[in-house]
């Protein structure tokens, strides 16, 4: 008999290409039964609800304590400091009418997917049903919805097709400790939107953008919760660059101060 | 088919997951936090989000989105960008949550113990003031309260969930925002890490209960560069930039008087309030506010409101209050003792111990077995830095400390009769007339006092000075420097827990605390970047360097300016107690009651400057 020493120095000098070499189908399997946990009948897959390893849903409110200029009022037009915009970028800022959006029944540009959650606004999340989120904001008065399956939507509003996945840390593999960890964040990517404002004075983002967004969920000491949005745009129409931010929102026990206001160009 | 080779490392695979999964967990609480993620590597932060602030600076009075109370904002529109021309202030180094806010790249690596490969610590380096922050990963405690702050404080982590959760104290006073808006050293930081393939987000909320109404939540996005970015350092000498400027110059705006408090609304067409809104600044209500503010409202929060109460420190008290005295190693032979009042410090070799100030005496029979302790030998010398009971209560018995029946005497016996009876008590002659004076034990009384600027005397080592500083507190107060430890112990003159203490009737006056706290400017050196180096012991509060006396003399010199121009403009006692002139700093050091409240250090700055100012006329 080997002994539990001999063995475990057997396994931290192997690597898991020698198991799949040599046994790819019984690692395959072995590997996928322990990433299900030890023991028990197998389980029926989970839903996207069920699986969730946080819970935003609820009441959220914005804290504006970035970029407050550009989020608490309407800044002029062509100030786009902080955003890496190229020319085309540039030029389209530069080009912002706001009578002219309102004219066009264009208001909500500032309250798209690329703008929306830098709004100061409330968030309302629910879910629903068990794999798509719903996400509320007072300001605009919009709605995502954040599915965890593909979406047969065609897209083309405001909000375009979000697509949601529980992002989990990676599970250790090879001789450490596993099994998977606690915590995650939703992530979320967007695309097939109408093209709209990154900021509120005509920052724009093309229908060509990709919005990736991570959720994360963080309960303090204190009893109070935070949820962070991290938000990256690409975009290869007007962006040099993605366009990162992260923004904060304070998790409310009701809907106190949900204030429904329709969009405004100015 | 399975070759036998095959099923033998397939079972042992099996086996060895399952034990391993299995392994019993450590009791240490780094181990008991999740399983952790690697933040190794080289970061740059994205300046996409107020790239103002980051890059260039905001202006002065844009501190929307900050929940600042009156004092913060006070406190900010009192500042003027001049204040580091200062020499002091000219390498101040930046807070933990503003120093990952910075412009400036990052480089992040782990600390592993070499013999178990558990994690010590996560080091960060910024390039920016070379801001070097290192979160201890291995479950150590925070330090006690009477310990030194530093720009980066005092960090501990752990993995939560998909989190690296951070915990920061000891904090020294910093920006919030490098346009004025201040942290104090009284804040704390929880910090959240996450990391997303090559995209790093920390979540930095601060409470400062000196300054903000609620905690102030923030975020900063850094993603990864491959390649190490090089330019890690930020070498910083100051050095006086405007030679004949007075000592007790500090550049700084009266309330109500900052030229600059409107620019921000101005510029870019908002209401006076936008700027100075505090807590209300944050939340989506405000955009409402923002249609209707007049003018006036936001006017009327460019300086302190009248006739409200002063308000009270809201700082930690670093007194331990249990009864017994805590040792604190300082430098070298030199330790601190806390808990018996004014702060001990003392000073052991192979010459037995010499003590500086003995506190109220309360604990002396503790604070004589701690000093036993650290020093086999009996007491030598007794140092008092001034005369009042909290710094000389414990002088009897601690001198009593010193008895050694086996010293046979002196050869001036006839003169210093008491040689092996006790230690010898030192301080300036003044302080010998005012315990006189006050009939204190004669027993206590100093009886090796000096007349000149300074005394010397090389013990244990050591160069030790005392300097006589003549009218700060009182008129006889010493300061002692420990010249090869290189710590000072200042006595009353400045402390971390109060307005410094004007005894007018005993020879003090705000002049003279002034020029006390310059002389201890002038012997200080920092380590980097403000922090470190010359170690500062005050009568009462924690252990500090040049910093924390800096920005002490600074509220002292700001005060005084404030309350000389109102004698100027013919202001009685009562109008300048009236006007609140320490709005900005009562949070911090404010008092109502007790033996030194607010409204007796503004009287005794008044009377200090009128009777200063009596004597310029000859009166």
């Amino acid at each position: 008999m080997l002994r539990l020493r001999e063995m475990f120095l057997i396994i931290r000098a192997m690597r898991l290409s020698v198991c799949l070499r040599f046994l790819p189908s019984l690692c395959l399997a072995s590997l996928t039964a322990y990433a299900q946990g030890r023991g028990g009948a197998p389980q029926p897959p989970a839903t996207p609800q069920a699986a969730a390893p946080i819970d935003i849903t609820g009441y959220w409110v914005s804290l504006v304590t970035e970029d407050w200029r550009y989020r608490m009022a309407t800044p002029p037009k062509g100030d786009f400091l902080g955003v890496p915009l190229n020319q085309a970028g540039r030029d389209a800022a530069n080009a912002w009418d706001p009578a002219k959006e309102e004219a066009a029944g264009e208001q909500c540009k500032a309250y798209g997917i690329g703008g929306i959650m830098r709004m100061p606004t409330r968030l309302h999340i629910t879910w629903q049903d068990n794999s798509a989120l719903k996400v509320e904001t007072d300001a605009g008065t919009q709605t995502r919805i954040l599915g965890f399956t593909p979406s047969q939507r065609p897209g083309g509003d405001w909000q375009g097709v979000s697509v949601a996945s529980w992002d989990r840390q990676a599970t250790v593999m090879g001789s450490g400790r596993g099994g998977p960890p606690p915590g995650g964040s939703l992530k979320v990517v967007t695309s097939k939107m109408k093209p709209g404002f990154l900021r509120k004075n005509g920052v724009p983002y093309s229908a060509d953008a990709v919005v990736t967004e991570y959720f994360d969920r963080f309960d303090q000491p204190n009893g109070e919760s935070l949820l962070m949005v991290i938000t990256e745009v690409n975009d290869p129409t007007y962006l040099t660059t993605p366009f990162w931010t992260s923004t904060n929102f304070k998790k409310q026990n009701d809907a106190a101060g949900w204030n429904p206001t329709p969009c405004s160009a100015k | 088919m399975f070759d036998n080779k095959s099923m033998v490392l397939s079972t042992l695979l099996m086996a060895g997951v399952s034990v391993l999964g299995q392994a019993p967990r450590s009791s240490t609480p780094a181990e008991e936090s999740a399983p952790g993620f690697d933040l190794s590597g080289f970061w740059s932060p994205a300046m996409h989000e107020d790239a103002l602030e980051r890059g260039g600076g905001s202006e002065i009075g844009d501190y929307a989105g900050f929940a600042l109370n009156e004092a913060g904002r006070l406190w900010a529109l009192s500042y003027d960008p001049s204040r580091v021309t200062l020499k002091h202030h000219q390498c101040d180094a930046y807070v933990a949550p503003y120093q990952m806010r910075a412009t400036g790249n990052f480089r992040i690596w782990e600390e592993r113990d070499p013999h178990d490969q558990r994690l010590v610590a996560i080091h960060v380096w910024a390039q920016v003031t070379e801001g070097h922050r290192v979160i201890w990963m291995d479950g150590r405690p925070h330090p006690p309260a009477w310990a030194p702050h530093t720009f980066r404080g005092f960090s501990t982590g752990k993995f939560v969930g998909n989190a690296l959760v951070v915990n920061t104290t000891h904090m020294k006073q910093g920006w919030l925002r490098r346009n004025g808006t201040p942290e104090s050293d009284q804040a704390t930081l929880l910090e959240y890490f996450v990391r997303h393939g090559d995209h790093l987000t920390n979540a930095t909320i601060i409470t400062d209960p000196v300054f903000l109404t609620e905690p102030e939540v923030r975020s900063n996005d850094y993603f990864r560069q491959v390649v190490d970015h090089h330019a890690w350092l930020y070498a910083c000498d100051d050095g006086e930039q405007i030679l004949d400027r007075p000592p007790d110059k500090v550049p700084h705006y009266l309330f109500g008087q900052q030229p600059f408090a409107t620019e921000f609304a101005k510029l870019y067409k908002l209401p006076l309030i936008s700027g100075v809104g505090g807590a209300e600044s944050i939340y989506p209500e405000f955009m409402a506010k923002l249609k209707t503010a007049t003018d006036a409202e936001g006017l009327s929060r460019f300086k302190p409101v009248p006739g409200l109460p002063s308000e009270t420190s809201r700082a930690v008290d670093p007194e331990p209050h249990d009864g017994q005295i805590h040792v604190f190693p300082i430098r070298n032979n030199v330790y601190m003792l806390v808990g018996d009042g004014a702060n001990i410090v003392v000073q052991v070799g192979d010459q037995g111990a010499l003590v500086v100030d003995t506190g109220t005496g309360a604990l002396a029979d503790k604070t004589i077995a701690a000093i036993s302790k650290l020093s086999g030998k009996p007491v030598q010398f007794i140092a008092n830095t001034g005369f009042r009971a909290d710094h000389t209560g414990g002088n009897v018995k601690v001198r009593r400390s010193g008895m050694d029946p086996s010293l046979q005497g002196s050869f001036f016996s006839n003169q210093f009769a008491d040689a092996g009876q006790g230690a010898t008590i030192m301080s300036h002659q003044n302080t010998q007339n005012h315990m006189d004076a006050l009939k204190m034990p004669a027993e206590g009384i100093p009886s090796d006092t000096y007349l000149e600027e300074h005394r010397r005397k090389f013990h244990n080592g050591d160069s030790i000075e005392l300097f006589w500083e003549p009218n700060a507190v009182t008129d006889g107060d010493s300061i002692v420097h420990f010249r090869r430890a290189d710590v000072i112990v200042t006595g009353d003159i400045f402390t971390t827990t109060q307005y410094p203490f004007i005894d007018l009737k005993n020879g003090g006056s705000v002049q003279g605390e002034i020029k006390a706290l310059n002389d201890i400017l002038n012997r200080t050196v920092y380590e980097h970047e403000e922090d470190g180096g010359t170690l500062v012991v005050p009568g009462h509060g924690y252990l500090s360097n040049e910093h924390e006396v800096l920005e002490y003399r600074d509220m002292v010199v700001i005060v005084r300016d404030r309350v000389q121009a109102m004698i100027n403009s013919g202001a009685t006692l009562d109008q300048v107690k009236g006007a609140r002139l320490t709005a900005d700093y009562d949070t911090r050091y404010g008092s109502s009651s007790g033996s030194w409240t607010t409204d007796m250090f503004v009287e005794a700055v008044y009377k200090s400057l009128q009777q200063s100012s009596a004597a310029r006329l000859g009166k």
